[in-house]
């Protein structure tokens, strides 16, 4: 349903996005996950013709995105990330008007706006100035503005982003409700919303694509990898040394309780046992002090972490040479 | 047929948010006000002037053609008073797009900027139309009493003349409103634009020097006041004409170039 291929977008000296390139099937929820800045806007309004990409291409339905932007605008439904309300119209006006922007015929019209209203559970809603909604129900206003066409292709930014925690769970599941029927394209920076509604993640970093799969394919893959916590009395560089000598890398370090100590969450990239028995050897060699250390349990948000702050080492190696 | 019904979405949607938002009737009453106030004082002495000619022993000869002068004269002071109203009109057009995100949505229809563009000027125009239509009723009854009687054609034409300088000053409010995500410094921006075509205007009246005729050509409203005057050329309507089409190709250019920026 949406194939990208290699695309990239600079501005100025900057590149936003670099080779991105994904696909996602019909019917699919997909998860574009990374961390603030990470291109995951810019990605999706080159996705819904908002912007030309600097090069490669983007398809959405067969269409190219910028070639045939209006064969594309009319199959794709977009929610950026403040939803576009005009505050002064009723509900119902509001998304009357955007059926007829997005060109519903004239005899589907009341028709769609229903079906919209209804999916979102706006009805009691319905005759209310959008001025005097509340922030869920605006975003539940900018979501059913984005199916009201019913377009194969639904495209979501930072959906959930300031929301309650009741209204998060319910547009979670609004969300989810709308699969099948809709091909979703949603992105976030939180990772529970994707272990919870995505059928596929990708992981974006930098405007680069770290990680590609199921929630669960990348669960396992850091599973298969170990982290260790460790608290730990030395200076912060020595700390970065003896781990990087065994052959771990440190994912997160902060400062403990105690002053001259640090938890620090250590990761390995091959796994197994042997390392640690090394790491810990080392760590006495260099005659650091080891409070704690134990194995954590490695959850999506560690993957993500880990993907994406190993990808600000390697830029930083980069830059160096 | 499709571009044609984008346009009557966006005109509709256009006009609702004049009729809804209250600063159009503040406007509508200012504008009222002060075009009723002027049309009086205009009024009263086009009458004061035309008794004293008759109690005259030289008038009489020629008859005061009065209905024509208070035409003329107040169809000038409407000219002027647009350029202060017109920067309320048009500050939000797409000033306030910009701010609530909205542009976002008409950016990602299918529909082309330049029938947005087209749609919001038509929704402005209209508006400014509807305000004239209580005016033109008074001036109406007004002039049906005038001896000789009044040429209504000097009439129709006068208020097209306003009608299509107005569309010109709007599509360049529009252009304003569109390289700002403010609605404050869009209306300063537009009336900063209006002072100096204000400016223009009393330059070509004073100087007499080569700059001139250019000056002339350019000031929109020396254009309006030949035509106020009967003038009706075809150059005037073609002058008027591009200065709508430029300020609408402007306003295009404007939100083409928005989707270059960084945001």
């Amino acid at each position: 349903m949406i194939e990208v291929e290699q695309l990239t977008k600079v501005y100025g000296s900057f590149s936003a996005i670099e080779n991105v390139s994904f696909r996602v099937e019909p019917g699919e929820i997909m998860g574009f996950l990374g961390p603030n800045g990470a291109g995951k806007t810019t990605s999706m309004r080159i996705l819904t013709g908002f912007l030309p990409a600097t090069s490669g291409t983007a398809r959405v339905a067969g269409y190219e995105v910028h070639e045939n932007s209006m064969a594309v605008r009319e199959r794709i439904g977009y929610l950026p990330e403040t939803p576009p309300l005009y505050p002064e119209m009723t509900v119902e006006n509001y998304l009357g008007f955007v059926a007829e922007l997005k060109r519903v015929p004239a005899g589907d019209r009341a028709k769609q706006v229903d079906r919209a209203i209804e999916r979102c559970n706006l009805q009691e809603k319905r005759n209310t100035l959008i001025r005097k909604l509340s922030k869920g129900f605006k975003q539940r206003v900018g979501i059913a503005q984005a199916l009201v066409h019913d377009p194969p292709v639904i495209i979501l930014d930072e959906p959930t982003v300031g929301l309650d925690p009741k209204q998060i769970i319910e547009v979670r599941s609004l969300i989810k409700s709308l699969a099948g029927n809709h091909t979703i394209v949603l992105s976030t920076h939180i990772l529970p919303e994707v272990s919870m509604t995505c059928d596929r993640v990708v992981i974006i970093n930098r405007g680069k694509v770290v990680a590609t799969g199921t929630p669960s394919e990348l669960s396992q893959q850091a599973a298969r990898s170990t982290q260790l916590t460790l608290e730990l009395e030395g200076s912060p560089e020595e700390i970065q040394t003896v781990v990087a000598e065994a052959g771990g890398q440190v994912v997160q370090m902060q400062g403990a309780a105690q002053p001259g100590r640090f938890q620090v969450t250590v990761a390995h990239a091959q796994g197994g046992d042997g390392w640690i028995r090394d790491l810990a050897s080392r760590l006495i060699q260099a005659g650091l002090g080891v409070y704690e250390m134990r194995r954590s349990q490695v959850s999506l948000e560690d993957v993500f972490l880990q993907l994406t702050t190993q990808e600000e080492a390697n830029s930083q190696e980069g830059g160096d040479e | 047929m499709s571009s044609l019904q984008g346009l009557w979405v966006i005109f509709r949607k256009e006009l609702r948010t004049y009729f809804v938002s209250p600063i159009a009737y503040v406007v509508a009453m200012i504008f009222w006000m002060l075009s009723g106030f002027f049309f009086v004082r205009i009024l009263a002495s086009v009458v004061d002037y035309s008794l004293r000619l008759d109690a005259s022993p030289f008038g009489g000869s020629q008859p005061f053609d009065a209905a024509t002068i208070l035409l003329q004269q107040f169809l000038n002071l409407m000219g002027t008073l647009f350029l202060f109203i017109s920067p309320i009109l048009t500050m939000s057009l797409y000033a306030e797009e910009r701010k609530r995100g909205t542009m976002e949505l008409l950016a990602t229809s299918p529909i082309a900027n330049v029938t947005v563009a087209l749609g919001k000027w038509l929704g402005a125009l209209v508006f400014y139309i509807t305000l004239l239509i209580p005016i033109m009723i008074y001036q109406l009854v007004v002039y049906s009493s005038a001896t000789p009687a009044m040429n209504y054609r000097l009439f129709v034409a006068g208020h097209l003349g306003l009608i299509l300088m107005a569309g010109a000053m709007l599509a360049f409010g529009m252009f304003v409103s569109a390289l700002t995500d403010n609605t404050i410094i869009a209306a300063i921006g537009t009336f900063g634009l209006m002072l100096l075509l204000w400016v223009i205007d009393a330059a070509a009246g004073q100087s007499s020097s080569g700059w001139d005729p250019i000056l002339r050509y350019l000031s929109i409203l020396q254009q309006y006041g030949n035509w106020v005057q009967g003038s009706l050329t075809t150059s005037s309507v073609i002058f008027f004409l591009s200065m709508i089409g430029l300020g609408i190709f402007l306003t295009v250019q404007a939100v083409e170039g928005l989707r270059w920026q960084r945001s």
